[in-house]
């Protein structure tokens, strides 16, 4: 229930941020027009983001390592899987910068290349996860009821799980492979979308604004664009970026365990698992992987803490 | 009432407080004076956002550190700086010889801790004494206040509204304060409830002897309850004085629009007179009058006033307003 | 109280039928033939694989075939037997439960006593430079791979010091840096989730209040502060227990120790499918139990779940005490 206890604290902290607004020390309410933006839609959380040096810096980060992904078949000299069997175990070096594993093979080729493993499977896991949860969780907040009951009573099925026993028990069904572990992922994530969106409307059908809207007649489609998508994207906007970084997580996790992407494959999971046999006399094999696994990671974490500060600017200073 | 010559138990001198709100720096109060007498009631009066709660706050130091970018002045407790205080000091005048009623009753009660434990809890750490005994006297200050004994184990949340804050007052005045502020006690409430919360702090700071500031933006609660009077605007006070100076002869156009927005039972207008227009941006720093924007009579001369004076419109009443030099001095 | 935790039981019975009857479910439609890996490897002819089948059952009815495994598992216990090996789960799970208990007992107590004074301490000197460089430190933690950080632990402290071994479940010392892998990235994000609950509190009107009783501030923060933020906190702990249970899995792995994780990893490469269900079950089982206690404890600590549960005649008896 770690879903629901964050939508309760982000949505007690978004009262009490509109609480301010009005009371205590109330100079919101006149300040600069600058801040008749207001808090928690898309364009107060995008300067706040973009004010922000962690998310700057998660930013630089993730764009450095889409760019190089991307170019590494042109900066590396080597392939990925090309073999030279005379200069194996290298340690890092002119020729190979990252030095080179078993099987002669250069790690930098090997690494950059496995950026498109865990970005592939963090990303399109999470747009699965985020397009069937929001469904979901719009579905049962719109409809409530019976409909409502059922969608929570599915969720609470997976919420039996500890996440990573759960994608484990997904790959012992679909088999190992990038699409099985997509899929293994995505139907994981699913239930952090559904509760988010499902507290979201819930929450803004409430406000009073909505209720301003029904009062003028604004008919229900006009509604539901203007008022609760803008006002539940930004939300849900961290969790993607929360769930692209555990998904990295996860997915090399898998992988490391060889129930995900397969060993000769340069996933950073799968790499590690294969390097652990040398860790004795070749540590850089071990390092370097999961150096890229952090700095992805940690890209991604960067920016999702920025919205989420940017959500609520209470916790900010 | 007491006499003007005595020496002033509590006082704030040239108060400036300062927030940080993102890159902007809140000019929230601008030299604030004033003082109080024991036994005197002072009403502060103001908008919302005037810096009032501001101003309690500094008075017992416990502004949100967070967000305070400066405090400047001089607040004096029986002739020692509260400011400079250390935090012994600070905490032997928290509650025991200062002490607040806090706006919003629903949250400013513990929700995991009995009502008992919480006014217990203030007597003890002033007084050595036995928990015992700390409980006896917060039954005494829930009796006083008109809670039975018997719902004084029950937690905040199992209490309404209007028996919170008396809680909250029970909680204020357990260690019988000498100066007691009382920040919009009563806005939180329902209507019916406001005279019965009211009355009561009345009749107890009577009882007391407490001297009490009572912020509020409702003047029918000045009149009932004070003796001075100082009305707020944009951080500065534009007018003080006796309540009968500033309810007979309001000078400052600001608090003569405040009365004018008042319904009259005694003249039958078709319309109330609001005040147009907003309170300045409190993060601009301003070189003129801050209610010129606002004042009906505004002319050029308005800005040659020089808005850091005040003047004596009659002895002890004050104004910010430099239409009224001389004219009845 | 009595009336939640009978609510929370009924909830949580049909939870646990449906996990059993889905994770049946789907092992049921994974390709491959359980009687051809019950028959080992090995090239084994058309009839002989029919018999096998005939003999395990699973030429009967699919309804017939759950409704004994669930009646089994609910009734007796029993998840069967292991397709690969022949032994009976039950006991495999049983000998292999305290390691992965102990991995996440330890972990989640070294998170607590690690991380609830620092949480605190960084909320209540938010912005210090201990604040700073704690929240510099838990975000990096935060993003490495426990199998990572495992990896690094052994290098270190196995390879290069030898201080501590660095397989197998002998000794204590062998689950010093099982335990340290397990709970570092847990702990990362423990500390922060203290801290903003914490900063939080800190910062809401009561605190205020009791501020200004002139209460010392560590009363402020230990009396008023603390109980308020650990409620949420509660919860935290119980899902970090619940992950910590599954992370588990990946050091039993790292460091060979024996623990149902291992187990399940194994299973599921070997296409095990009895045990990897039987596995999978078992610690969703375990997992419920701990949430359940987790919210049981919840709703004891904080008065105003406690109240919505509370009897009547407990009211009436708390009035005729005071």
């Amino acid at each position: 229930m770690p879903e629901e206890i964050r939508n309760e604290v982000m949505e007690r902290q978004e009262r009490s941020h509109e609480g301010k607004g009005k009371g205590r020390h109330g100079h919101h309410r006149h300040g600069k027009p600058q801040d008749s933006v207001k808090p928690g839609s898309l364009k107060y959380v995008w300067r706040s983001v973009s004010h922000n040096k962690g998310a700057v810096i998660g930013m630089i980060l993730l764009a450095l390592i889409v760019v190089l992904c991307l170019l590494s078949p042109i900066i590396c000299r080597y392939g990925y899987a090309e073999m030279n069997i005379q200069d194996w175990y290298q340690t890092p070096n002119p020729n190979h910068l990252l030095g080179t594993d078993q099987m002669g093979r250069d790690l930098l080729s090997r690494v950059l290349y496995g950026a498109r493993y865990t970005l592939i499977i963090g990303i399109t896991a999470t747009a699965m996860s985020a397009v069937l949860g929001i469904l979901l969780g719009a579905v049962a907040g719109y409809f409530g009821g019976f409909v409502d009951s059922c969608v929570m009573r599915f969720l609470d099925l997976f919420q039996a799980f500890p996440t990573l026993v759960l994608a484990m028990a997904f790959c012992a069904v679909f088999g190992t492979g990038v699409d099985k572990c997509i899929l293994a992922l995505g139907i994981t994530g699913i239930p952090g979308f559904a509760r988010l969106m499902r507290a979201n409307i819930l929450r803004i059908a409430n406000m009073e604004y909505i209720e301003a809207a029904k009062t003028i007649n604004c008919p229900t489609w006009k509604t539901i664009l203007k008022h609760i998508i803008p006002n539940s994207i930004s939300p849900v906007i961290v969790e993607i970026a929360m769930t692209i970084s555990r998904n990295g997580l996860t997915s090399s996790s898998l992988s490391f365990l060889g129930l995900g992407v397969q060993a000769p494959k340069p996933e950073w999971g799968a790499m590690l698992s294969e390097a652990r046999s040398y860790i004795r006399d070749y540590p850089h094999m071990v390092i370097v992987p999961g150096i890229f696994i952090v700095i992805t990671v940690l890209s991604f974490n960067l920016i999702g803490d920025a919205f989420r500060d940017a959500l609520d600017p209470t916790l900010k200073d | 009432m007491q006499k003007n010559n005595d020496k002033p138990l509590f006082e704030v001198k040239n108060l400036t407080v300062e927030y940080h709100s993102g890159d902007a720096i809140i000019h929230a109060v601008s030299g604030v004076s004033f003082d109080l007498k024991p036994g005197e009631t002072l009403g502060l009066v103001g908008e919302t956002g005037a810096g009032k709660t501001t101003i309690a706050r500094a008075s017992l130091r416990i502004l949100p550190e967070y967000s305070v970018e400066r405090v400047d002045g001089e607040i004096l407790y029986n002739g020692e700086d509260v400011l400079k205080m250390n935090d012994g000091q600070l905490r032997k005048l928290r509650g025991e010889h200062i002490s607040m009623i806090f706006q919003d009753p629903m949250t400013a009660l513990n929700p995991v801790k009995t009502v008992i434990s919480q006014i217990a809890e203030g007597y003890r750490e002033h007084h050595q004494c036995s928990a015992a005994e700390a409980n006896q006297v917060a039954i005494k200050m829930l009796e006083m206040v008109g809670i039975v004994a018997q719902r004084a184990n029950d937690y905040p949340h199992q209490f309404s509204g209007g028996m919170k804050q008396r809680v909250v007052i029970a909680l204020a005045l357990a260690c019988s304060p000498k100066v007691l502020i009382a920040d919009e006690p009563t806005t939180a409430l329902d209507v019916t409830i406001q005279a019965q919360v009211l009355d009561l702090i009345k009749g107890l700071r009577d009882e007391l002897g407490t001297a009490m500031i009572l912020i509020t933006h409702d003047l029918g609660i000045v009149a009932d309850v004070c003796d001075k009077v100082c009305v707020i605007y944009a951080g500065r006070i534009v007018e003080s004085g006796t309540k009968e100076d500033i309810f007979d002869h309001p000078t400052h156009p600001y608090t003569q629009g405040l009365f004018a927005a008042l319904p009259d039972l005694e003249h039958n207008v078709r319309r109330l007179k609001p005040i147009e227009g907003l309170p300045p941006d409190p993060s601009e720093e301003r070189r003129f009058c801050d209610f010129m924007d606002r004042c009906p009579h505004r002319c050029r001369e308005c800005k040659g006033f020089d808005k850091n004076t005040m003047v004596e419109v009659s002895p002890g009443h004050y104004t910010r307003c430099w239409r009224t030099e001389g004219k009845e001095a | 109280m009595v009336k939640y935790v009978i609510k929370r039981l009924l909830i949580m019975i049909p939870l646990l039928l449906a996990v059993g009857i889905i994770m049946f479910t789907l092992m049921n439609f994974v390709p491959g033939d359980p009687a051809q890996l019950a028959l080992g490897s090995g090239v084994h002819t058309q009839e002989e694989i029919e018999l096998k089948r005939e003999a395990m059952g699973l030429n009967r009815p699919f309804v017939v075939r759950l409704t004994e495994y669930i009646g089994n598992i609910f009734l007796h216990f029993d998840f069967g037997k292991s397709l690969t090996s022949g032994t009976e789960i039950k006991y495999e799970l049983m000998s292999r439960f305290p390691y992965t208990f102990y991995i996440a007992v330890f972990s989640i107590l070294l998170t607590i006593v690690v991380g609830l004074p620092l949480g605190i301490y960084t909320a209540v000197h938010a912005n210090s430079l201990g604040d700073k460089a704690s929240l510099f430190i838990t975000l990096l933690f935060d993003c490495m791979p426990s199998f990572w950080t495992a990896l690094l632990l052994v290098l270190l402290f196995s390879l290069n010091l030898r201080w501590l071994p660095s397989s197998g479940a002998s000794t204590w010392k062998h689950f010093v840096l099982p335990v340290i892998a397990n709970s570092l990235g847990g702990l990362a994000g423990f500390t922060r989730q203290v801290r903003a609950s914490m900063l939080e509190v800190i910062r809401s009107d009561y605190i205020t209040t009791a501020r200004s009783k002139g209460l010392k501030e560590h009363a402020v923060v230990y009396n008023h502060a603390l109980p308020n933020a650990l409620i949420p906190i509660l919860t935290v702990i119980g899902m970090r227990f619940g992950s910590m249970l599954g992370g588990a899995t990946i050091v039993e792995v790292v460091f060979s120790i024996p623990g149902i994780g291992q187990y399940l990893v194994n299973a599921i490469s070997g296409r095990d499918y009895n045990a990897c269900t039987g596995g999978i079950i078992f610690i969703a089982f375990t997992f419920s139990v701990i949430m359940l206690l987790t919210d049981l404890l919840y709703a004891w600590v904080d008065p105003r779940i406690k109240a919505q549960y509370a009897g009547a005649s407990k009211r009436k008896k708390v009035a005729a005490n005071a």
